[in-house]
């Protein structure tokens, strides 16, 4: 079989895959999100928490409690990294620096996962189980938190409440993410993965020499940080590790980990709302814009064009053996689409073009399926843009699922797209500018270049991946990466939770013939139209003077 | 005050020049986000090219001001055409004097300046005087041209009382003499309403329009960081090529000012940013043109997004009056008979009605018309309401002859010795259950009387209503017709008609409350009226359309009034609103497709020379950097020019589906947005290749 | 005492916290530790460690280096991929050196120039061709910084100077568009310069594969290609002094999961355990 074909199969397998769980898991996370009914184990946590489960919040409280919870996040994380060498399970590890145990706990409280550090040597096997492991459960629970409080919004009617941040919180950890986690850690395990709590075994080479093996849990880790697109790797080679990624079927499986949730959330958004098809045409969106992405990024890596790519006769460096080019290059799709980062191989070293992809999938916002919750919520943003405009050319004030679209939802869905492109271009213009900045490169001219823009994009929009040659364990990438991260996590949150109030208000305004239809293939086009232009219009120039700039030979 | 809305002439163009280079001015100019940053590159453009001179440097500041002056000019020529009509306006009421009644039995009349006029004040008007402010006609009744204000020269009639009672300042009284009570406050007439109106100087920002500004704020933000936090990436670029000389776009110091800003303006979304307020003022502009007088430009907008239109059935949905539709024949009496009698015994019967039955005679039997002087020895009896009945009654051979509610006919019939047959109450009761009205005709020839047939009157629904309301429901518009008849009636019109629903048996109260369910299912709802007990409805209808045949509460209580008092406009009201926000939605699409092409003209124009693989993004194969540049500016700024007339003139509405509209409007407008520049800019760059300083 | 309200939020908030990270953070890996006991992901689940006459020699998963103290490669191994960590597990990584880094520096090789090395290396280790694409005979980038006015382009289309900035001695090439192009000086700074590479005639498939002269990801690759393990074969075979086919015998082609999921590889540490199983090192 030749290698193209095999990959497409791959390729092809997993969408078979996400299709069969799509409906029964949709429709198992919209009865998480609807039945009124409370487990005992959830009650346990609501009176230890002190919240009213049947209590509901309008859109403000229900900010202010993602923003505490988050906060309170970031400080426990934080602690605990300076703290660690005073708790068990630690190796011996020291306290990590100030500056990179700050931005390691905004890193996984905003389900960012950036790794500014190395695992095998820097974390101990506490922080990493019950501290970073914590967060990618709950970090990604807070993006479907948010998502669902959106829906709300579409659904409901002259009401000011969106549900109970801790209800919702606590039922995504509890009856999804850790149930789905579980299964996926066993299987794992069976591929390879290890899970104990070991400091590393010594090993005597076949040529004599000593092999330090480390050990830890990282099975239980790596199910969630690909189940809620966290992407924080126990190693500091992330999923290119043997131990975190052993076999070609695990990478598969951590493909579909990282797709399952973004995708199946349009099934849950149709349910909710009342319409399936409306599921069905965000999900044509998000998938028809990652099934292009992949296949491009497949394209430029299989097409080994570039001096060394050529050199070499295949984009091979940075890339494992037994996943080879095309599944890495789909792993690598399926991790910048979503809010993942996770890497089985090392993006930098990419073709250019084939770089170029994975950077242009994140500047998207990640929205093709995007993070959990977050690439949901980050949609429907283009969505409200999308019906706006295209509801004018129908002489109508635009609606979306029976809410009009005025100019109260038009700001706060203009404050949401304009978040992020402000970190990630304007960060970037920062670090070219100081002497700091620049200095962290790896690579010189337009690739080194590339890997600044990359951080910020990767950073504000809470990916984590990175063009790894960048060095950023220094206090102005830990601190300027840092603020990106925060702010291009709740900036986007608030303005998202502002619209489900805003929407929440209205009234339902009926369905007529004169309403544009939004499960149309003529409407999701229109809406994967304005998501590539607005991006491509941005990013272009930016673009231009890095991948491109590398990548395209006269 | 019916303007030619013709094209767009360039004399036109010419003659608001002038006003355009006055809008220059920043403190009208800030208002206009878009435009106002143009304005300020243009500004800073020009000092840097004072400083550094160069052919490059002043083609991209003329042009760049060019743009600014093009933007000013769409707003300045939708401002000139409502200055004309409102030119026409202000002689209508020019120098008014009034007649005003003092009370004072000694000097019973005062003669004071229409413009002092207050509410409540009483004047008289006589025959080929100008009636001096609005007001209701409290005695007299008068014949009155209104074609000052309706373009109409067919006088029409004013009288105290009911629902015609409401004048016009400016408007003349052709005959009689009549007392108005004036009900508008000074300075606040309709004329003066008006003349604000069609100069723009009452527009507001409409809400679809504050959310179209908010985003484009947002993208043109989006841009200038866009173009802000190129120049540090720039400067790297610079910085890591060592070997490459710096160009007069690119130096040691990053983007040249003039590229940068060249740039800038290529990108923010000029090209709806500048047409934004014309196509709002051509948008009333256009409800003018059909004499449609609108108070606000919410409701315009609200018209586009009307979902239940309240129509009344007289006059809109039918004729005014029902009309014969079918003689039948009771009892085995020829039709030529009845058809015969029918006729001559509704020659005395003026009602609309009465002569209906005439015309039909003659139309469908061929009856000659004949009139009342004609037959000798014959007594005419008039429609009475007592009666219910007109025929006549001939003395040679003696035999009368009596048409009418059928219960009165029959009546009659037994009066005469005559007998009623069965059939009669079983047609008459058919017609009715159709929704028609029944009248027999009975004859009375010496002493014995008997019923010769029925006349089936029905409601004539006007022609190509039933299309119409197949164009409104196809736009998601649900059509209720309002009547006062009974439900079976009802049913029968809607049903001819084809509108979606209706309620019979209408009271203002029971309009009132259908308004209220509908808003309260989130519907929209559009009305006209003209009545007194139509104002509540009319206040509480989100487009409310009063005639201006109404009366004055009428016309406050709506947000529109219909100077023609066609109550079919609603629908062409309705379209305008559409038409309006389709135009914004259209070149908003238009403009920002439009910036694809510029960043292929631009990116490879800056960069190429630092890497040179960045010329294969120069697609269009333009002649050098600074010829790229240029003519995306140019291009840029000559589309504002070429798109003013769709701004004015709307985008073509043709009713249908949102579907197709939204294909056909991405089709044009968003394909065509991406296309045009491609080939305009490299049309313009054929020619600017020859200017000096263009390699 | 009653707390203002926002301390009572994050009070809730670091409850909530609390609770879930005994869920989560606790619980969850435990239970998962405790099926990873059970007999059939006992083995994986603690490293997947191999043994060699009751001695653990490493993990499976984990490639090792096969090369002597003088850290030249021992050629009665199978040789692993390049490493960028030296295939140490406590530092797990790439190089992360980017499609155009073509250029050496002072201090650093270029990838170019790393691939170049390794493949004429790998070449002469194995007897097979070690030319590539883009490599000087001599085993580094064949790059040239061309010098001279740019075009509007940014070519050089008439060059004034040229050098062959990863040589220092006799270039791969005698002249450029007319230019005699000369080695690179130490110390000098090229930067002025337009990068050329220059592709040079070698096969766009070379003899010594594609995974054989890049590192890998993770810098623990336990697996090569089987073309790899194949150009080996002899070299091994002549070290221990085997025939071939039996070496080759040995070779144990690991092919892709399924039928389609990866690449097909060779383990490396399973392969020199069965070498070493069957053929004693002498």
């Amino acid at each position: 079989m030749s290698t193209t074909l095999a990959g497409i199969l791959f390729i092809g397998s997993l969408l078979m895959a996400l299709a069969v769980v799509y409906r029964p898991l949709g429709d198992y996370m919209y009865r998480v999100y609807t039945r009124p009914s409370h487990s005992r184990v959830e009650r346990a946590v609501y009176r230890t928490v002190g919240a009213d489960p049947d209590g509901e919040q309008t859109w403000g409280a229900y900010a202010r409690s993602v923003l505490a919870f988050a906060l309170v996040g970031i400080l426990f994380l934080y602690g605990f990294q300076r703290l660690q060498n005073h708790l068990p399970l630690s190796l011996g590890r020291t306290p990590v620096k100030p500056d990179q145990a700050w931005n390691t706990a905004v890193s996984f409280v905003t389900n960012t996962n950036w790794q500014s550090y190395s695992g095998e040597t820097t974390m101990g096997h506490l922080v990493q189980m019950s501290g970073l492991a914590v967060q990618n459960f709950v970090s990604a629970a807070m993006g479907m938190c948010v998502a669902v409080a959106l829906i709300r919004g579409f659904v409901r009617k002259k009401t000011g409440h969106l549900g109970n941040f801790w209800v919702d919180l606590t039922r995504t950890c509890v009856r999804i993410l850790l149930p789905i986690a579980f299964a996926a850690a066993i299987v794992l395990i069976a591929g390879g993965l290890v899970q104990n709590f070991g400091g590393g075994h010594v090993a005597d080479t076949l040529t004599g020499a000593h092999q330090q093996i480390p050990g830890g849990p990282v099975a239980s880790q790596e199910a969630i940080k690909e189940l809620g697109t966290n992407g924080g790797g126990f190693y500091n080679a992330n999923s290119a590790h043997p131990f975190e990624n052993a076999t070609a079927w695990t990478n598969w499986l951590e493909i579909l980990l990282i797709l399952v949730i973004p995708f199946s959330l349009c099934r849950t958004f149709g349910r909710m709302v009342g319409q399936n098809r409306q599921g069905y045409a965000i999900l044509a969106v998000m998938g028809g814009i990652a099934l292009v992405s992949v296949t491009l990024l497949n394209v430029f890596q299989l097409t080994h064009h570039g001096t060394v790519p050529a050199a070499a006769g295949g984009s091979m460096e940075g890339v494992e053996m037994r996943f080879g080019v095309a599944n890495s290059a789909t792993f690598a799709g399926a991790t910048t689409l979503t809010s993942t980062g996770a890497v089985d191989s090392f993006h930098d070293s990419y073709t250019s073009l084939g770089g170029m992809m994975t950077l242009l999938n994140m500047m998207l916002g990640e929205v093709a399926p995007g993070g959990t919750g977050s690439g949901l919520y980050g949609m429907l943003i283009l969505a409200v843009v999308t019906v706006f405009v295209a509801g004018l050319m129908v002489g109508r004030t635009p609606e979306y699922l029976g809410k009009k679209i005025g100019s109260r939802e038009i700001k706060f869905a203009a404050m949401y797209f304009l978040s992020t492109p402000v970190l990630v271009l304007g960060g970037t213009a920062v670090a070219l500018a100081v002497p700091d900045g620049r200095a962290g490169m790896l690579n010189r001219g337009a690739h080194g270049f590339s890997e600044v823009l990359y951080a910020f994009t990767s950073a504000s929009n809470n990916n984590g991946s990175a063009f790894a040659g960048l060095t950023v364990n220094t206090v102005f990438y830990d601190t300027a990466l840092g603020l990106c991260m925060a702010l291009g996590r709740f900036l986007p949150i608030v303005f998202v939770l502002a619209l489900a109030g805003s929407l929440a208000r209205q009234g339902r305004v009926p369905e007529s013939a004169g309403t544009l239809p939004t499960h149309r293939p003529q409407f999701a086009g229109m809406l994967a139209g304005v998501t590539v232009v607005l991006v491509a219009l941005t990013f272009l120039p930016a673009l231009a003077l890095g991948p491109l700039a590398e990548g395209i030979r006269s | 005050m019916r303007t030619q809305p013709g094209l767009l002439a360039p004399r036109q163009l010419l003659r608001s020049l002038p006003d355009a280079c006055r809008k220059l001015d920043p403190r009208t100019l800030w208002r206009n986000p878009v435009m106002f940053i143009v304005e300020i590159g243009a500004v800073w453009t020009t000092v840097l090219a004072a400083l550094h001179p160069s052919v490059f440097g002043w083609l991209i500041v003329g042009w760049l001001w060019l743009t600014v002056v093009f933007a000013n000019l769409a707003e300045a020529v939708a401002e000139g055409r409502g200055e004309a009509q409102a030119e026409s306006l202000r002689r209508a009421k020019a120098d008014v004097v009034a007649r005003r009644l003092t009370g004072d039995p000694d000097t019973p009349e005062e003669r004071i300046p229409a413009p002092e006029l207050r509410r409540g004040d009483h004047v008289v008007v006589e025959a080929g005087q100008i009636i001096p402010g609005d007001g209701d006609v409290v005695e007299g009744i008068a014949g009155v041209d209104e074609s000052a204000i309706t373009g109409e020269s067919a006088p029409v009639i004013r009288e105290s009382g009911g629902d015609r009672s409401a004048v016009t300042g400016g408007t003349r009284v052709l005959s009689d003499r009549i007392v108005v009570r004036i009900t508008q406050e000074p300075g606040k007439s309709f004329v003066d309403r008006m003349i604000a109106l069609v100069e723009g100087a009452s527009r507001q920002k409409t809400p679809n329009e504050i959310a179209l500004n908010i985003l484009l704020a947002a993208l043109t933000i989006v841009f200038l960081l866009a173009v802000a936090t190129l120049q540090p990436m720039a400067i790297y670029a610079k910085d890591v090529n060592p070997g490459v000389p710096a160009s007069p776009a690119l130096g040691e110091h990053g983007v040249a000012g003039v590229v940068l800003v060249s740039l800038l303006v290529c990108l923010i979304p000029t090209t709806i940013g500048a047409l934004l307020s014309a196509i709002g003022i051509a948008g009333m502009d256009r409800l003018v043109q059909r004499n449609v007088l609108a108070t606000s430009g919410r409701a315009v907008e609200a018209a586009g997004d009307v979902g239940t239109l309240l129509l009344d059935k007289t006059g809109t949905i039918t004729l005014g009056n029902r009309q014969a539709a079918a003689f039948l024949r009771v009892a085995g009496t020829p039709e030529d008979e009845l058809a015969d009698a029918a006729q001559l015994s509704s020659l005395a019967d003026e009602t609309p009605e009465g002569r209906s039955v005439v015309v039909f005679a003659k139309q469908r039997y061929g009856l000659r018309e004949r009139t009342p002087g004609e037959l000798t020895h014959a007594t005419w009896v008039p429609f009475t309401a007592q009666t219910r009945m007109s025929g006549v009654d001939l003395d040679d051979p003696k035999r009368s002859l009596r048409k009418g509610a059928a219960g009165a006919v029959a009546d009659w019939v037994r009066g005469h010795g005559g007998d009623v047959p069965a059939e009669l109450a079983r047609i008459a009761d058919g017609i009715s259950a159709s929704g028609g009205t029944p009248l027999a005709v009975g004859e009375a020839v010496d002493g014995s009387a008997r019923v010769l047939g029925v006349v089936h009157l029905k409601d004539v629904v006007k022609e190509g209503m039933r299309e119409r309301f197949g164009e409104m429901r196809r736009m998601g518009i649900r059509t209720v017709m309002i009547t006062g008849d009974n439900p079976l009636t009802a049913k029968a019109i809607a049903d001819e008609a084809g509108v979606d629903d209706y309620l019979a048996e209408a009271r203002p109260e029971d309009k009132l409350a259908l308004i209220r369910t509908e808003q309260a299912g989130g519907r929209l709802v559009a009305m006209t009226g003209d009545g007194t007990n139509d104002a509540p409805a009319l206040a509480q209808a989100d487009v409310g359309v009063a005639m201006n045949t109404g009366t004055s509460a009428a016309k406050e209580a709506g947000n529109m009034v219909d100077l023609d008092s066609d109550p079919t406009k609603l629908i062409e009201i309705v379209e305008i609103g559409k038409q309006l926000l389709i135009t914004r939605g259209a070149l908003t699409t238009f403009s920002i497709a439009n910036d694809v092409a510029k960043y292929f003209a631009i990116i490879p124009a800056l960069f190429a020379g630092l890497y040179p693989g960045l010329a294969a993004l120069n697609v269009m194969r333009l002649h050098s950097p600074q010829s790229a540049i240029l003519s995306a500016v140019v291009f840029n700024a000559l589309v504002i020019v070429a798109l003013i007339p769709p701004a004015l003139r709307g985008v073509p509405y043709r009713p249908g589906g949102a579907s197709r509209l939204l294909s056909r409007n991405l089709a044009v407008y968003g394909l065509g947005g991406l296309a045009a520049p491609f080939a305009g800019i490299k049309l313009i760059d054929l020619l600017v290749r020859y200017l000096p300083g263009m390699s | 005492m009653r707390y203002p309200r926002w301390l009572r939020l994050h009070l809730a908030a670091l409850r909530a916290l609390l609770v879930l990270t005994a869920v989560l953070g606790v619980a969850y890996p435990l239970a998962v530790y405790a099926v990873g006991r059970l007999p059939g992901l006992h083995d994986q689940a603690g490293g997947s460690f191999v043994e060699l006459d009751g001695r653990t020699v490493g993990s499976a998963l984990i490639g090792q280096s096969f090369t002597g103290p003088d850290g030249k490669p021992l050629k009665r191994y199978f040789q692993s991929r390049p490493s960028s960590g030296g295939h140490d597990p406590m530092a797990s990584g790439a190089s992360n050196l980017g499609p155009e880094d073509v250029v050496d520096r002072p201090g650093r090789q270029s990838l170019l120039t790393q691939v170049c090395v390794r493949s004429k290396a790998i070449g002469e280790l194995n007897g097979v061709s070690g030319a590539r694409p883009f490599c000087t005979p001599g085993g580094a980038g064949a790059v040239l910084a061309v010098f001279g006015p740019r075009a509007a382009d940014g070519t050089v289309p008439r060059p004034t100077r040229v050098v062959s900035v990863n040589e220092s001695h006799t270039p791969f090439m005698a002249s450029y568009k007319g230019v005699r192009v000369e080695p690179a000086r130490p110390g000098e700074d090229y930067a002025k310069g337009l990068v050329v590479p220059v592709r040079g005639d070698a096969p766009a498939d070379p003899a010594v594969p594609p995974d054989a002269v890049t590192a890998s990801g993770s810098g623990l690759d336990p697996d090569i290609s089987p073309a790899y393990a194949a150009i080996q074969a002899g070299r091994v075979a002549q070290a221990r002094g085997v025939p071939p086919a039996q070496v080759e015998r040995l070779i144990k082609e690991q092919g892709r999961a399924l039928g389609f999921m990866g690449e097909p590889t060779v383990n490396v540490l399973k392969l020199n355990i069965a070498l070493d199983r069957a053929y004693p090192a002498r």
